[in-house]
């Protein structure tokens, strides 16, 4: 096995343990293991933006190909730098009208048409359907998502849950049911976004305990083992300092 | 303090190792439990499966380290039946910190079937700008990208023949753990180009995206390490979400139990402070 992936699987046992040991108490193999993290993402993201967008696509464009019309984004881009310098930051705000004026024309338009357009289109669709040759028919199967029962549901759904945010009258009398229809739908979609929650982050726990034990493997030397020995010691000493040494209080 | 009101000040350290058990002993001792196939998993599996060779596939990995345990398998799932079909498969990201790792995946698959970088695939890398790539690349692709992501110029690549915009893909699929991902390549991308897209994402992101699904924005969703699973089954080829399917149902069994418990021993402990009030008055 190359040695990168022997060092790898040490490096990646070693911070995995090191912030798994926050859940036993805050330490300092924790901030270690954090503060790398942090260090290391942003340090990967600026050598990654620097060498794609000033070295790929400005410097040898211009460069090697002569694509002088490069230099106007270049320049609008730098008008942003004048942030830096008081008395000149008002220049910025050319760059940032051009960026939110772009964004804005693109987003706009786009995100109306995809996300409330199309979903209202889809909400209203019609309670029965006239299939060619059955005629107009009705469809009970709650699995199929086209089907007539599904398409009541969707309709008190959204309309009580609209009306729940409507606070200009007071939920009282047949409001108060509607408005309590909306509460139940509502907990019912927080419901199911806690479960896949739940579900995504015991699936990242799984990740890293397959990684785990992958690296008990004695090809890579068995990191898992020796890396775990050692948070757990430090863990003891740690624990044993502050009994022998309790934190003066203020 | 009665046994109810103990429970409830349970040390929280003592879940933490339930829920640890609960995940490694299923991985270490798999039972293999069933897993269906949903629907909506089935979306993307059979599209892929009704593309004919030599159709343009793209894949955009647009998730960093953080969601690799759940999009990860996705990715290699993808991307061996997407080679299995021998489609053109283009990779690329639009997240600057998972540039690494998806050259990795890809590299990694696409040696393992055999396939030629530039011939039967290319990763294009990541460009600055999220969803304004995506326009770019609606527009012109080799404006987007000039060179692959080992600096290879795109124009004259074998595996881009014909390609010169996404209006020329077949079929897109976007991983994605976040912004830009799935909702971005359906807005600025499908609605515009008019290209069919499939979606996989994260299990926190699956349910603001089934809207999406239902309205028929996107022919299919592959939801977390679930639906990855489900993939692996698919393409028959079980890999490391298969594998995690059964500490994934073992941990979420323990997580129903501590709830029913938590809600037992809070009622247990309300009606007996209750009765104590009542008999104090």
């Amino acid at each position: 096995m190359p040695i990168e992936t022997i060092i790898g699987g040490w490096v990646a046992t070693g911070l995995t343990l090191f912030i798994f040991s926050f859940l036993y108490k805050d330490n300092p193999l924790f901030k270690l293991a954090e503060n790398l993290y942090v260090g290391v993402s942003v340090g990967y993201t600026i050598i990654k933006t620097y060498d794609t967008v000033v070295v790929q696509l400005i410097w040898k464009p211009i460069v090697e190909n002569g694509e002088w019309t490069l230099l106007i984004p270049v320049a609008i881009g730098m008008l942003m730098l004048t942030r830096y310098v008081p008395k000149a930051a008002w220049i910025s705000r050319y760059a940032f009208a051009f960026i939110v004026g772009v964004g804005s024309g693109l987003a706009i338009p786009r995100t109306i048409s995809s996300f409330i357009l199309k979903q209202i289109e889809d909400t209203v669709r019609p309670l029965l359907t006239l299939i060619p040759g059955e005629g107009v028919t009705f469809t009970w199967s709650l699995l199929n998502p086209a089907s007539s029962v599904n398409t009541i549901i969707i309709l008190i759904g959204v309309s009580s849950v609209l009306f729940y945010f409507f606070f200009s009258v007071e939920h009282r009398g047949p409001g108060k049911v509607v408005a309590r229809t909306g509460i139940m739908f509502l907990m019912i979609a927080f419901g199911a976004a806690f479960g896949y929650t739940v579900m995504a982050r015991m699936s990242l726990l799984i990740g890293r305990l397959t990684d785990l034990i992958e690296f008990t493997d004695p090809s890579y030397g068995r990191p898992s083992l020796w890396l775990a020995g050692l948070t757990i010691l430090t863990l003891v000493v740690m624990a044993r300092r502050s009994r022998s040494h309790p934190p003066e209080e203020k | 303090m009665t046994f109810a009101e103990r429970m409830l000040k349970i040390d929280r350290r003592i879940i933490f190792l339930v829920i640890g058990l609960c995940t490694l002993i299923p991985l270490l001792y798999p039972v293999g439990l069933p897993i269906k196939i949903s629907p909506e998993v089935r979306g993307v599996y059979d599209h892929i499966e009704s593309l004919p060779e030599g159709s343009v596939f793209l894949l955009s990995l647009d998730f960093d380290p953080a969601s690799k345990p759940e999009l990860m398998p996705q990715s290699i799932s993808l991307l061996r039946h997407a080679f299995r079909k021998k489609l053109r498969v283009i990779a690329l990201t639009l997240w600057v910190s998972g540039t690494g790792m998806a050259d990795q995946v890809v590299t990694q698959v696409a040696r393992e079937m055999g396939k030629e970088s530039g011939k039967d695939y290319v990763f294009l890398g990541w460009s600055p700008g999220g969803t304004a790539v995506i326009i770019n690349m609606g527009q012109d692709l080799y404006g987007a990208f000039p060179a692959d992501y080992n600096g290879k110029p795109t124009k004259g690549l074998s595996v881009l023949q014909g390609v010169a915009s996404l209006r020329d893909v077949n079929y897109a699929v976007s991983l994605g753990a976040g912004n830009p991902g799935v909702e971005a390549w359906y807005v600025f991308g499908k609605d515009k180009y008019k290209f069919e897209l499939g979606g996989g994402c994260t299990g926190v992101m699956a349910p603001g995206l089934y809207p999406l699904l239902r309205s028929g924005q996107i022919n299919g969703l592959i939801g977390g390490l679930r639906g990855a699973a489900e993939y692996e089954i698919l393409i028959d080829q079980k890999g490391k979400a298969v594998a995690g399917m059964d500490a994934q149902s073992a941990t979420h069994l323990a997580i129903i139990v501590l709830v029913v418990l938590c809600n037992l021993f809070y009622f247990a402990s309300r009606n007996i402070a209750r009765r104590q009030s009542q008999s104090g008055a």
